[in-house]
């Protein structure tokens, strides 16, 4: 008789920010069921949200006023967007464009005429106009001219689109900002902090971006049907959940990572004690199954992922050639208790980083039941706060201890210290320049932490050696230049996650990396860098649609299992079979 | 015109860059404004009537300490803006409470000195008592008080007119500060000296205020609204044609 003993396993520590908090492992975060689009979307379909349309004035070009409805348990929330002609000259990604095919708002309450009118003359402008503030997001996109062509020219005559031209481009429309948190007259953050629809960071603007989706689909049926009302047909399902948003993001996103430690800390600790509850979990063939099932979903995902950038692409390329080798581990190795910590200990001396920080979010999506209370701690008060009583010698400890990655840079070299960071001119487009080469340096923004950091710890240690008992209100009133990085150091003693362990002025930084962060947590696929600054990603691709989430879904899970889309086959075959073709 | 409490702090932070205010100072001096604008206090206006002095001001002349011992310092401005001189005087006073239970802090020749209040409302959330002290006029003498309860985010003011007037009155440039551990110092008005009450700020009229701001956007003067963009606009580098290049995505994006 063979006696099992009860499995026991370690609990996994969170891993070291010296490992995590590396700009390059930053850098390859997939989106993960934690992300803002995967919480909301299991948030409107477990309160069960309704959306629907209240208005559709749209003429035979698609252009007019869309109105979606949003009602939750506690709130009724209006989707308002305006749809306009633009000129093909007219089109850029860019911060400093002045017109968009389609501009919105999301809207906290009801649209009256006198706000509808308000709206109508200002959210088309962005940021040349006044805003209300009752608005909770503000954002425009403009149309993927080529999908949006040939979906109206398939649709119209009776055809399904090709799938492949969402698997090159994702979506119809691109967003190129999608704004928040006061800006422009709209709502302050701090309004939605007691608010159980939009407290958690970033969710109000995910919804922008979900119900922009829907009206790409209707409207694109709308000018297919406008323009042969006889011939035309609706979208297939698969096709439609296949659509998801594009965005296209440039510097402007970097500030953010460096101005708000506080919430990056509470994302990456939300991801890494997922990361931990997960690897602390004995798994069973089935776990094993699904990891398995999952990682060969991820492997197509990838492999179908399209992107001209080629280092991106060789990136894609190491980590679909790992992931055979993943499912090889994973179908070969016995099934022992801490098969997960075997798992991961055995990718981080293998696989690529991206293959690492896949597997890492496959092993989190296995246990939503332990990671997704995590959702609701991903915000977090911000303020950073001086310690003014602190003895000086205790601040130069803490630098030692937290920030020596800071210190081992040597900013004397020129390589260490080639970039800065500037706001531009135009429209405050936050931009890099050669230090030394282009103008404006005398501008900088203090973005770079570790020299701020290194500079700090060089005046207060001579400060010391001076003043040996003193405390550190001592120091900053006879070197006041250096509170906002010591309040920053000291509050961020407190937490392992929060700064990024790079110097963002060294020659070799890469910006890029910086942007995914974010996006990761945003919840972006299919990551298409068009230059070291620039990328463009695609957002809920693969997700439930309005009228799956209207029918009140009973499997929640299944809803929800819709990370990393594969491209939808046999849809035009069936179709095209379907019109006109009497079997 | 109506703008956020974001947008406002987001301006005034970057106004003060372009004066020449260091980053952490420009943050602090930010939220003290914005901090009073959204309790309806006048923060923009009280601004505005400093700012020329403001932009006067040598920012390498720094506070310094004339005198200090265990519980007790007095702070010399060198009549700057409380904006740029108050804060580390206050995180002064602050250490000091921590360690004694109870401090005084005197602050000398500063100006704008109602603006400090939001940077006491930042004292107070970090979990101390403070009641800040001032006179505002001469003939006739008026007094200022305000106190913050720890961790209350709205404080207690009052504005009153004295009638015995002392025989030294001297203008007066400072601000006392007492900052407690464990009680609060709130001004309850019970003298037997007779005073003519002026003004009057309750923590819940102020609290519901804050609300209306967040709730509706904050009115703000356009004039001094342009005039801060401007400052702000100091700190912009004109574009070129490499720094576009630099900045991302191209200026045409048709696909």
């Amino acid at each position: 008789m063979v006696e099992f003993a009860t499995p026991t396993i370690l609990p996994a520590p969170l891993r070291p920010a010296d490992e995590v908090m590396q700009l390059e492992r930053l850098g390859s975060l997939p989106a993960s069921r934690l992300s803002f689009v995967r919480s909301l979307v299991r948030q409107m379909a477990r309160q069960r949200w309704q959306i629907s349309r209240t208005r559709f004035d749209l003429n035979a070009q698609g252009h007019g006023i869309a109105i979606y409805r949003l009602q939750t348990p506690q709130g009724r929330y209006h989707g308002v967007i305006f749809s306009q002609h633009l000129e093909d000259d007219q089109r850029s990604d860019r911060v400093i464009a002045q017109a968009w095919d389609v501009t919105f708002g999301v809207v906290e309450g009801d649209v009256d005429d006198a706000l509808l009118e308000q709206m109508a003359a200002n959210v088309p402008l962005q940021e040349a106009g006044r805003q209300h503030p009752r608005l909770l997001v503000l954002s425009r996109a403009n149309r993927s001219l080529r999908n949006f062509a040939h979906f109206v020219a398939a649709l119209s005559t009776g055809r399904q689109p090709d799938p492949a031209g969402l698997t090159r481009v994702g979506y119809l429309y691109r967003t190129t900002a999608v704004y928040g948190n006061g800006k422009f007259g709209i709502a302050d953050f701090v309004r939605l902090q007691d608010n159980p629809d939009f407290h958690r960071p970033f969710s109000a603007q995910m919804l922008a971006v979900y119900l922009l989706r829907h009206f790409s689909i209707e409207q694109v049926e709308h000018i297919a049907r406008c323009q042969a009302p006889e011939s035309a047909v609706p979208m297939a399902t698969e096709l439609r959940r296949y659509l998801g948003i594009g965005n296209s993001t440039g510097l402007g996103m970097a500030p953010f990572l460096i101005n708000h430690p506080q919430l990056i800390q509470q994302w990456v600790l939300c991801r890494e004690t997922a990361l931990a509850l997960a690897l602390g979990q004995a798994p069973d063939e089935e776990s094993r199954r699904r990891l398995i099932e999952l990682t060969r979903r991820a492997m197509h995902h990838l492999a179908q992922t399209v992107t001209e950038d080629a280092e991106q692409g060789a990136r894609n390329a190491a980590t679909v050639a790992a992931l055979p080798e993943v499912i090889a581990w994973l179908e070969e190795v016995p099934l022992e208790a801490d098969l997960w910590q075997q798992l991961v200990a055995w990718s981080a001396r293998t696989l690529p980083l991206e293959a690492q920080e896949l597997v890492n979010t496959l092993l989190i999506e296995l246990y939503p039941e332990r990671v997704d209370a995590l959702e609701d701690r991903m915000g977090t008060d911000e303020r950073l706060e001086l310690t003014p009583d602190m003895p000086l010698v205790r601040l130069k400890q803490l630098i030692e201890t937290h920030d020596d990655w800071a210190l081992a840079e040597d900013f004397t070299q020129p390589e260490a210290r080639h970039w800065f960071w500037y706001r531009s001119a135009e429209k405050e487009e936050p931009r890099l320049g050669v230090r030394g080469v282009e103008p404006g340096a005398e501008k900088e923004l203090p973005l770079a932490i570790a020299p701020r950091v290194s500079r700090t710890h060089a005046a207060l240690s001579d400060f010391l050696d001076a003043h040996p008992r003193a405390l550190v209100v001592e120091f900053l009133i006879a070197h006041p230049r250096h509170k906002d990085i010591v309040r920053r150091i000291q509050t961020m003693a407190e937490t392992p996650y929060g700064e990024i362990r790079a110097n963002l002025w060294h020659r070799d930084m890469k910006p890029m990396h910086l942007l995914r962060t974010k996006l990761a947590f945003f919840g972006a696929s299919r990551f298409d860098p068009k230059s070291d600054r620039w990328v463009r990603i695609t957002l809920f691709q693969g997700a439930p649609l309005v009228e799956e989430l209207n029918a009140e879904p009973r499997d929640l899970a299944d809803f929800d299992d819709w990370s990393f889309p594969l491209e939808p086959e046999g849809i035009m075959h069936e179709r095209d079979q379907g019109v006109g073709d009497t079997p | 015109m109506k703008a956020s409490y974001n947008e406002l702090q987001g301006l005034c932070r970057k106004a003060f860059i372009g004066m020449g205010f260091e980053e952490g100072d420009a943050a602090d001096a930010a939220d003290m404004v914005a901090w009073m604008q959204c309790f309806g206090l006048g923060g923009l206006a009280a601004l505005n009537r400093g700012l020329d002095f403001l932009l006067d001001d040598d920012p390498d002349e720094l506070p310094s300490v004339l005198y200090q011992d265990g519980d007790l310092a007095v702070v010399d401005g060198h009549g700057q803006s409380v904006l740029r001189s108050s804060t580390l005087a206050l995180e002064l006073g602050f250490a000091k409470a921590r360690a004694r239970g109870l401090s005084v802090t005197k602050i000398r020749h500063c100006h704008n000195r109602q603006l400090i209040m939001g940077y006491l409302a930042r004292l107070a959330g970090r979990g101390m008592n403070v009641t800040a002290f001032w006179r505002n006029a001469q003939q006739p003498l008026t007094e200022q008080v305000v106190g913050f309860r720890a961790n209350g985010s709205a404080p207690e003011i009052r504005v009153y007119a004295v009638h015995e007037i002392p025989e030294e009155n001297e203008p007066n440039d400072g601000i006392t500060l007492v900052m407690a551990n464990h009680v609060d110092l709130l001004p309850a008005m019970r003298s037997d000296y007779r005073y003519d009450l002026l003004a009057r700020h309750d923590e819940a009229d102020l609290l519901a205020c804050r609300h209306r701001s967040l709730a509706e956007g904050i009115e703000v003067d356009e004039a001094v609204w342009e005039r801060l963009k401007q400052l702000a606009n100091r700190m912009l580098v004109e574009a070129t044609e490499a720094s576009r290049e630099g900045a991302g995505a191209g200026t045409n994006d048709n696909d």
